[in-house]
C-alpha cells in the first residue's frame, strides 16, 4: 500500500496536464504550459519510483494485469511524449497525451493489483518483451496522435473554415513528418516485441506460434505498419492516407494491448 | 511632468494626420527646436502613418500648451483648427497611452507588428538628437519590454490579417517550410503579384508565370526570379506546382476540374494549394472536393482574416490587462523614485547631526580607544537608522500612493529640512 502514494501523487501531477489541455483547448491560453512540463516531469519521476517499487513487491516485472499494464503504458507514453516534445516543441500533442496518461493512471489506481504467481512471470523475457512492446505501443500512440492532429487540421483547412486546431496544431507537413518518424521508431519496437514474444513462447511452451487472437492482431498491426512505412519510403506517400492508415494500425495495436491486459481471462498469461 | 500631445487615426482622418507629420530627415533638428521653444527637458516624436505624437517632459504645467503652439507654428495651422483633432494626455494617462501604443493596442489593426519598430525608431531619433533624458529613457525601456511581453505571452500578434499575409500563413500551415515549394502564378494582377512576392520572400522557389501575353508574363517572372510559360501549358505546370495563385481578369474559369484532375496523377498525393483571388473566380469550385486540394477564393481568405482578427481581439483583452499592470508598475516605480531626493536629504541631515554630536562628545571625553570609538559610531548610526526607518518607509509608500506633495511638505517641516 505504501507505494500507492507514489501513484496517487503521479495522478495529482498529471491532473495539471489535463487542466492545461482544457485551458488550451477552450481558451487557447498557454499560461499553464511551463507548469505542465514541470508537473509532468515530476509525475514521471514519481511514477518511475512507483514502478520500481511495484517490481519489488510483485517479484516480477510490473506489466501484467490492468493495474500494472495501465500504469506502465502511461509511463511509456509520457516518456515518448516528453522526448517528442523536447525534440520538436510540438505541445498540441499534449491535447491527447495528457488526458490519456491521466486516464491510464486513474485506471491503474482504481484497478486491483494482480497478485498472480506464475513461474512464467519469472522469465527474463517478461521485462524484455513487455518493455519493447509498451514502448512500441507508446510510440505508435503518439504517432497516432500526430495523425489525428493532421486529419482534424486538414479537415479544417479543406473546409476553408480554420477553427481551433488551425491555431493549435503545427503545419500539416510537420504533423506528417513527425508522425512518420515516430511510426518508424514504434514499428522497430513492435517488431522486436513480436520477435521476443515468439522466442518467449518457444521457451515457455515449446512452440513459436499459438494461433491466439493476440498474436494475430499483433501481426496484423505489424503488416499495416510495414505497408505504411514502405509506401512512405518508396513512393513519397504521406499526408492523409498515411494518417488514416496510422489510425487503423493503432486501432489494431490498441486491441492487442486491451486483449493482453484487460480482456484476457486471468490465468492465460503472456506470451 | 510627462505628457503626450498627438493626433491619431482615432481622432483625425489621414489627410489631417499627414498635414501634421514631421519630415523624417530633419527630425533631429525639429526635436531640438521643439525642446527649446516649448521649454521642455525631454522630447520624443513618434511619427507613423496612423499617428503623430510628441512625448515630452517639462517642469512647468504649461508645457503642453507650448507644444501645441510649436506644432501650430511649425505647420502654420490655427490652434482652434487642431483642437478637435488632437489630444493631450498628462502624467498617468500619458504613460498608459505610451504603453498601449507601443503594445499595438491603440493601432488601427490591433496587434500589428510595425508599431514597435516605429516607436523604437522615434526614441532612437530623440537619443541621437540628445533630447532623450532619464524619464523618457525609462519610459522607452519599460514600454518596449511590456510590448514584447504582450506579444509573446498573449496571442496579440498572431494570425495574419491582410489577404496576402493570410495566403502565406495558409501556405505555411499546409506545407510548413516554404523552401523548395513551387509557386505558379496565373495571370498578372497586382494582388497576385503581392502574394507571390510574399511567398518568394518566405523562401518559395521557381515562380512560374502563365499569362495570355507572354511578354507581360516574362516581365513579371523576371521581377520575381522565375520563368514565364504560355497558358496552354497550364496542365503541365499544375503537375509540378505546390501553390497556385490565380488572378486573371478572365470572364470564365481558367483552371477547370479536368485540369487539376489531370495533374493529380503526376502529383502523387502532394497537397495542392489553390488561391483564387480573381473576381469573377478563375478556379472551378468543384476542384475543392478533390482530395489533397485546398482551394481558397477571395471570400475565404477574408473569412480567415476575420477569424484571425476575432482571435486577436480576444487576445487583446488579455494584453490590455498585462499592459495595464506594466503601466501601473512603472507609475509606482516612478513615484517612489520621486521621493528619492527627499530621502537622500533626510539621510544626509541625520548623518550630519550624528557627526556633529560625535565630535562634541569626543571633545568632552578626550582620547578614546579603538573599541570605544567603534561602539560610539555604531550606537549613533543605529539611532539615526532606527529613527529614519519609519519615515523612509512611509515616504516611499506615500509616493507610491500619490500623496506625495502634502506629506513631503509635512515631513520637511517636521524634520526642519
Amino acid at each position: 500500500m505504501g507505494s500507492r502514494i507514489y501513484l496517487l501523487l503521479t495522478l495529482g501531477l498529471y491532473t495539471v496536464g489535463v487542466l492545461h489541455v482544457l485551458v488550451q483547448a477552450l481558451a487557447r491560453k498557454r499560461f499553464l504550459a511551463s507548469a505542465t512540463v514541470g508537473a509532468t516531469l515530476m509525475g514521471f519521476a514519481l511514477q518511475t519510483a512507483y514502478l520500481s517499487q511495484r517490481w519489488n513487491e510483485a517479484g516480477h516485472f510490473p506489466a501484467v494485469g490492468l493495474h500494472d499494464g495501465a500504469s506502465f503504458l502511461a509511463w511509456a507514453i509520457v516518456l515518448v511524449y516528453l522526448l517528442t516534445y523536447v525534440s520538436t516543441k510540438v505541445d498540441a500533442l499534449g491535447l491527447l497525451v495528457h488526458p490519456v496518461a491521466f486516464g491510464l493512471v486513474l485506471a491503474a489506481a482504481l484497478a486491483p493489483v494482480s497478485e498472480r504467481e506464475d513461474p512464467i512471470l519469472k522469465s527474463l523475457f517478461l521485462p524484455i518483451h513487455t518493455t519493447l512492446a509498451f514502448f512500441g505501443y507508446a510510440a505508435l500512440f503518439v504517432a497516432f496522435g500526430m495523425g489525428l492532429l493532421y486529419l482534424i487540421q486538414e479537415r479544417e483547412l479543406k473546409s476553408r473554415a480554420p477553427r481551433r486546431f488551425y491555431y493549435l496544431a503545427p503545419s500539416l507537413e510537420r504533423c506528417d513528418t513527425i508522425s512518420g518518424r515516430i511510426v518508424a521508431v514504434g514499428f522497430g519496437f513492435l517488431t522486436l516485441a513480436i520477435v521476443t514474444g515468439l522466442l518467449w513462447s518457444h521457451s515457455a511452451r515449446g512452440r513459436y506460434w499459438s494461433w491466439s487472437a493476440k498474436e494475430w492482431s499483433a501481426l496484423t498491426a505489424w503488416v499495416i505498419y510495414v505497408v505504411l512505412l514502405l509506401a512512405r519510403r518508396r513512393s513519397g506517400w504521406g499526408g492523409r492516407q498515411a494518417a488514416l492508415l496510422g489510425v487503423a494500425g493503432f486501432a489494431v495495436v490498441l486491441f492487442t494491448f486491451l486483449w493482453m491486459n484487460v480482456l484476457q481471462p486471468p490465468g492465460a498469461v503472456a506470451p | 511632468m510627462l505628457f503626450v500631445f498627438g493626433i491619431s487615426h482615432k481622432t483625425a482622418p489621414l489627410a489631417e494626420r499627414e498635414a501634421l507629420a514631421f519630415p523624417r530627415d530633419t527630425l533631429g533638428e525639429t526635436l531640438l527646436r521643439l525642446r527649446s521653444e516649448a521649454g521642455l527637458q525631454e522630447a520624443m516624436i513618434l511619427s507613423t502613418c496612423n499617428r503623430v505624437e510628441i512625448y515630452g517632459r517639462a517642469e512647468q504645467d504649461t508645457a503642453p500648451d507650448a507644444v501645441v503652439a510649436f506644432v501650430c507654428a511649425f505647420h502654420r495651422r490655427a490652434a482652434s483648427d487642431l483642437a478637435p483633432l488632437t489630444y493631450c494626455l498628462t502624467e498617468a494617462e500619458a504613460i498608459r497611452h505610451a504603453f498601449r501604443v507601443a503594445a499595438s493596442l491603440d493601432s488601427m489593426v490591433v496587434g500589428e507588428p510595425q508599431i514597435l519598430g516605429q516607436v523604437k525608431e522615434g526614441y532612437r531619433a530623440a537619443e541621437e538628437a540628445g533630447t532623450l533624458g532619464s524619464a523618457l529613457n525609462a519610459l522607452r525601456n519599460r514600454t518596449l519590454a511590456a510590448a514584447k511581453r504582450a506579444r509573446s505571452e498573449t496571442g496579440l500578434g498572431s494570425g495574419a490579417v491582410s489577404v496576402s499575409h493570410v495566403a502565406v500563413e495558409l501556405a505555411r500551415k499546409i506545407f510548413g517550410e516554404l523552401r523548395d515549394k513551387n509557386v505558379l502564378l496565373v495571370g498578372a494582377g497586382k494582388m497576385s503579384q503581392l502574394a507571390a512576392r510574399r511567398l518568394v520572400d518566405g523562401g518559395a522557389r521557381a515562380t512560374v508565370v502563365v499569362g495570355r501575353t507572354l511578354e507581360r508574363a516574362a516581365e513579371l517572372a523576371a521581377a520575381l526570379g522565375g520563368r514565364a510559360a504560355p497558358l496552354d501549358t497550364l496542365r503541365e505546370e499544375l503537375a509540378v506546382a505546390d501553390i497556385v495563385i490565380s488572378g486573371t481578369g478572365a470572364a470564365g474559369t481558367v483552371i477547370k476540374l479536368p485540369d487539376v484532375e489531370a495533374a493529380r496523377g503526376a502529383r502523387r498525393g502532394r497537397p495542392l494549394f489553390l488561391i483564387d483571388i480573381a473576381v469573377p473566380r478563375d478556379v472551378e469550385p468543384q476542384v475543392a472536393k478533390l482530395p489533397g486540394v485546398f482551394l481558397y477564393d477571395l471570400d475565404d481568405l477574408h473569412a480567415v482574416s476575420e477569424a484571425n482578427l476575432r482571435e486577436r481581439r480576444k487576445e487583446a483583452i488579455a494584453a490590455e490587462a498585462l499592459v495595464e499592470r506594466e503601466a501601473r508598475e512603472f507609475l509606482d516605480w516612478q513615484k517612489s523614485r520621486d521621493a528619492v531626493p527627499l530621502l537622500v536629504e533626510l539621510r544626509r541631515r541625520g548623518d550630519e547631526i550624528r557627526r556633529q554630536e560625535i565630535e562634541k562628545v569626543k571633545g568632552r571625553l578626550g582620547p578614546l580607544t579603538k573599541e570605544q570609538e567603534d561602539a560610539l559610531e555604531s550606537a549613533t548610526a543605529a539611532i539615526v537608522n532606527k529613527l529614519l526607518h519609519a519615515p523612509t518607509v512611509a515616504l516611499k509608500e506615500a509616493a507610491r500612493n500619490g500623496h506625495e506633495p502634502e506629506q513631503v511638505g509635512l515631513i520637511r517641516r517636521l524634520l526642519g529640512l
